[in-house]
């Protein structure tokens, strides 16, 4: 008996996108979704929120701090320092 | 014709590094240094993040002869740079935050989600609808909201993308851990990212 609703479906999205979920409740899953649209969307969300997050969190280096790193590890280690 | 120079391995540089090639351990920096500052960023703040990329490889430098090759360089590195992350924010004092929760997701009596379709899929355009600058400040700010277990555990494995079995022995926590609180954080942010978005949870 694997009657899902949209509440139980989304407790079991993370297992069943790290490919831990069992294949009986896979398929249950699938077939709920496929048949709700709220789930379709919500899935979509869910799918892109790690990678809006990560695109929004990708801070670069800047230079300065590049700079102070070689300075740092020349004072403490033998490398950054003229050969 | 030019010929392409093969770069060397990360783990050809380590081990020329454990030998006493300062060079190698050089190019090792140049080519972490940022992908850990970000890694650092994510971790902790940006005022502490410096401090964490120094101390990071200045460790990498001090424990090169430990590395075994047991498991990938950037595996160990990753390790050693979220650990010194983490000493570094046990270290700051934390101020108290809002809990998240008002963004979980909502169910009506028999389960079925609140919302509508539209208003579902919202967070999934968050990019699109909202400003750079604005969202990078938001998102910043709502990872450092998330409770420090679920904060560690998404960044490791949403943001930095380290398998689940990695993030599990990195964090010293079982797989099943890693997968509950990456999906609780999922679920918040989704619902703080479409709020952001215009809808209201």
């Amino acid at each position: 008996m694997n009657e899902i609703v949209c509440a139980s479906g989304v407790e079991l999205l993370m297992d069943y996108l790290d490919g831990v979920l069992p294949p009986e409740l896979r398929a249950a899953l699938d077939e709920h979704v496929a048949g709700c649209p709220r789930c379709t969307a919500f899935v979509a969300s869910y799918l892109a929120t790690p990678r809006i997050m990560r695109e929004a969190t990708a801070a670069a280096l800047p230079p300065d701090l590049e700079e102070s790193l070689k300075v740092f590890l020349s004072a403490r280690t033998g490398a950054f320092r003229p050969r | 014709m030019a010929v392409p120079i093969e770069e060397p391995t990360d783990e050809t540089l380590v081990a020329r590094a454990a030998s006493g090639d300062d060079s190698a351990f050089e190019v090792i920096v140049e080519r972490y240094q940022a992908r850990v500052f970000r890694l650092a960023c994510r971790l902790t703040n940006e005022t502490d993040a410096p401090d964490v990329l120094q101390d990071t490889f200045l460790r990498v430098y001090q424990h090169l002869a430990s590395f075994r090759g047991e498991s990938q360089f950037r595996t160990w590195l990753n390790r050693i740079a979220s650990n010194t992350a983490l000493m570094h924010r046990r270290a700051a004092t934390r101020r108290p935050v809002e809990p998240l929760d008002v963004f979980l997701p909502r169910f009506d009596a028999e389960g079925q989600h609140a919302c509508t379709p539209a208003d579902l899929q919202v967070a999934s355009r968050a990019d699109e609808l909202l400003d750079r600058q604005f969202l990078a400040q938001k998102a910043r700010d709502v990872i450092a909201r998330l409770p420090d277990g679920y904060r560690d555990a998404f960044v490791l494995r949403d943001l930095e993308e380290l398998s689940t079995e990695d993030v599990a022995q990195t964090l010293g926590i079982a797989p099943a851990a890693v997968r509950q609180r990456v999906h609780r954080a999922r679920l918040m942010l989704r619902g703080y990212l479409g709020d952001l978005a215009g809808v209201k949870p």
